[in-house]
Formats: C-alpha cells, sequence, structure tokens
C-alpha cells in the first residue's frame, strides 16, 4: 500500500492532463507535455512495476528481460518516437495518438523498471547516457533554433521545453550516478 | 537467453519500423515537413469555400481559382497580425514585383486568404491591400465568407492556429501552389521562396 499510493496517484494526474477540465494544459502549453505529462507518465509506469513486483513474483518475466535488455530497448524506442515532433502534434490532434502515448510511456516505465532492477551497472550505463545525450541534445536544440518544430505550440513554449528536457536529462543522470555510487541507499556498502 | 534476444530484436525491429512510417522513411520529422512531402508526391484537391474579396462580393474559392486559368501562390494571414503574417506580407511585396517585372502576373497569380472573417470584413481586406501596395493584376485577397468554414480551411491546407502572448496567433506559414483545377500541388517553405515562381512555373507545365 506504501508503494502502491504514490504510483496510483502519478498515474492518475499524469491521465488527468488528457482528459478535460485539465487538457487544454498541454494543449496549449509544450511545457506542459512534453516536460511534465510525459515524464509522469514513465514515473506512473515506474512506480506501478515497483509496487506490483513487491507484491507478486513475476518470474516468467525474467528470460524474456535478461540483463534488462529487452525492456532498455524498447524504453528507448517508445521515448525516441515520441521526441518526434510530429509525433506530439498528433497527440494533440487525435485521440487516439494521444490514447497510445499513455499506453506507451506507460509501459515504457513499466519496463525500465523491470530492466534496472534485473540489470548489471554497465548496461544501466549504456542506457543512461544515451537517454541522458538524447535529452539534453534535444533540449539545447529547442532552445536554440528559431524553427517552430511543432505546428501546435509557439516558439516560446518550445524553447521553456527544451529547458525543461534537459534539466530532466541531467537531472536523471545525476541521480543514477547518485545511485550507483550507493548514496542514500544501502547499496553502497555492498559495492564497498 | 534466447528468448531475450528475440523480444529484444522484436522490439528494436517493430519500434524502427513504427519510427520510419511515421517519419516517411526518416524524411520527415515534423508535422510540416511530412505535408510537404505528401503534397509534392501526390497533389490534393481541395474542398471549396465561399470567400469574399474586398469589395465585399461573394465568389467561391474554386471558382476564383479556375476563373482566369492562372497558377496561383496562396498564403493565409490574419490583417491583425503582427507576426508571421506581417513577414508573409513583405515576401508577397517582392514576389508581386518580381512577377510584375518578368511580365508573368498573366501566368501566376499571388492570392492572400484571410482565415480571420470576424474581424476582416471588406474595409480591412482594403486597408490591408492599400498598406502592402496590392497591385490587383498580380496579387488578390480574399476573406472566409463564414467563420464556421474555418476549421474546415485550416485541416485543408494543414495550418494550425496557436494562441500566442500579447494577444496574437502564431501559426505554421507557407507557401502553398495551387492549380486553376483547385489541386494543391507544392507547399513551400521560406527556405526556397526566391525559387518559388519558377516552381509555380514548372507546375503549370
Amino acid at each position: 500500500m506504501r508503494r502502491a499510493l504514490p504510483a496510483l496517484v502519478v498515474t492518475l494526474l499524469a491521465i488527468a492532463l488528457s482528459a478535460p477540465p485539465w487538457r487544454y494544459l498541454i494543449e496549449q502549453s509544450m511545457v506542459w507535455h512534453m516536460a511534465i505529462q510525459m515524464p509522469l507518465l514513465v514515473l506512473a509506469g515506474w512506480w506501478a512495476m515497483r509496487a506490483l513486483s513487491h507484491r507478486l513474483t513475476l518470474d516468467w518475466l525474467t528470460p524474456w528481460n535478461r540483463y534488462g535488455l529487452t525492456g532498455f530497448i524498447a524504453a528507448l524506442v517508445i521515448l525516441a518516437y515520441w521526441m518526434l515532433p510530429l509525433a506530439i502534434d498528433r497527440a494533440v490532434v487525435l485521440p487516439s495518438a494521444d490514447l497510445l502515448k499513455l499506453l506507451t510511456l506507460f509501459i515504457a516505465g513499466v519496463l525500465l523498471q523491470h530492466s534496472f532492477a534485473c540489470s548489471p551497472a554497465a548496461l544501466q550505463l549504456f542506457f543512461v547516457g544515451y537517454l541522458v545525450s538524447m535529452m539534453t541534445w534535444l533540449g539545447s536544440y529547442f532552445i536554440t533554433t528559431d524553427l517552430r518544430l511543432c505546428n501546435a505550440y509557439s516558439l516560446e513554449t518550445q524553447m521553456q521545453t527544451g529547458w525543461g528536457i534537459a534539466v530532466i536529462g541531467i537531472g536523471l543522470g545525476a541521480l543514477w550516478v547518485g545511485h550507483a555510487l550507493g548514496w542514500g541507499s544501502r547499496a553502497g556498502i555492498r559495492l564497498q | 537467453m534466447l528468448q531475450t534476444f528475440a523480444a529484444s530484436l522484436c522490439a528494436l525491429l517493430l519500434g524502427l519500423a513504427v519510427i520510419l512510417l511515421a517519419t516517411d522513411g526518416g524524411h520527415a520529422f515534423t508535422t510540416e515537413a511530412l505535408r510537404r512531402g505528401q503534397v509534392a508526391r501526390a497533389s490534393q484537391q481541395l474542398p471549396d469555400f465561399n470567400v469574399r474579396d474586398r469589395l465585399d462580393q461573394p465568389d467561391t474559392l474554386l471558382h476564383l481559382l479556375a476563373s482566369d486559368g492562372r497558377i496561383r501562390i496562396v498564403d493565409f494571414v490574419y490583417t491583425r497580425c503582427q507576426t508571421v503574417c506581417s513577414s508573409l506580407g513583405s515576401v508577397y511585396q517582392r514576389l508581386q514585383q518580381q512577377l510584375l517585372e518578368r511580365g508573368l502576373q498573366d501566368k501566376v497569380g499571388l492570392l492572400t486568404v484571410s482565415f480571420d472573417p470576424a474581424n476582416d470584413d471588406a474595409a480591412a481586406l482594403q486597408a490591408y491591400a492599400a498598406r502592402l501596395r496590392m497591385n490587383p493584376s498580380a496579387w488578390e485577397i480574399v476573406t472566409l465568407a463564414s467563420v464556421t468554414d474555418r476549421r474546415r480551411l485550416l485541416d485543408a491546407f494543414g495550418i494550425m492556429i496557436v494562441p500566442a502572448p500579447l494577444g496574437e496567433f502564431e501559426h505554421n506559414a507557407a507557401l502553398h501552389i495551387i492549380d486553376p483545377a483547385g489541386r494543391l500541388v507544392r507547399i513551400i517553405g521560406y527556405d526556397v521562396i526566391d525559387q518559388v515562381i519558377d516552381i509555380a512555373l514548372a507546375t503549370a507545365r
């Protein structure tokens, strides 16, 4: 219950942003869409999986996701797709694309949690390194370009989103490094 | 390990296929680029709309396009606009000058369409025409007759309008080359604006 509650809250929050009365937020601002809702969906999937794997043993999944490889690859592909400006436009205009976004990003979170739990640090580094460089590159591109990449959003919110994505990317990288070094957990003792 | 290998490979291939499909084989990453590619490959018949010209005369878009057999270069504005439309305005001034200098105004015509009929009445269109020194033989302006057609018009041309600060709107601005039969033949971006007249002439043949 201690783990299920935050997962439920974040899931509901992320989904609520796609429905009235709050949908106008993601329709008007790319920040709410890309830098808030999308990360929340992944986080929701992550926390949901963490809560679930505490209650159930998911042994049947293990042979399909050795070293977390399948999860990393699938999550990378999902995240790459939702970084495409045309995919973002489509999610604003088409309800079916928006539903697909909710599902796939949640699943990406689920897969990532499972993968991180069963993969060696070297493989995690590979994934995290790729993700952080992808996010900081995209962020700096959004910040610096004069091209409006999404028809659905103004140049101003695109720039703000760039900062958001870059900060989240760097934050995730820092979080992983901290975790790998064992700060704030007992994992460090094992490494030493 | 074999199961993981198979699943990873499936995820990778499926993902790449979806991304390639969505981006037109890796050519278009924005909605705008995707649409330009689609139109360039196969021209698209436009639906008809009721419009009014600067003398408040009613007409329909397809009738107007078919009236004299010219290829049109069409852009979309609202005349109160201070940002993207005003740069479109100066682009059109330059194109008008080029058309007149080359004597091409009976082959290629410029057409500006306002999507803001609530504010752009005949007087507003005339003021805009005067401000930009439109020459009616090369450059015409009309406005949608009815606000209710706006959504349909913008969808037909693939234009999205988003509110911007200071009560303005931002929208993807491009030049649309349309033949007399009302087919959208090409969408031209700012990067090749100097060639737009030649591209229009080439599509006429």
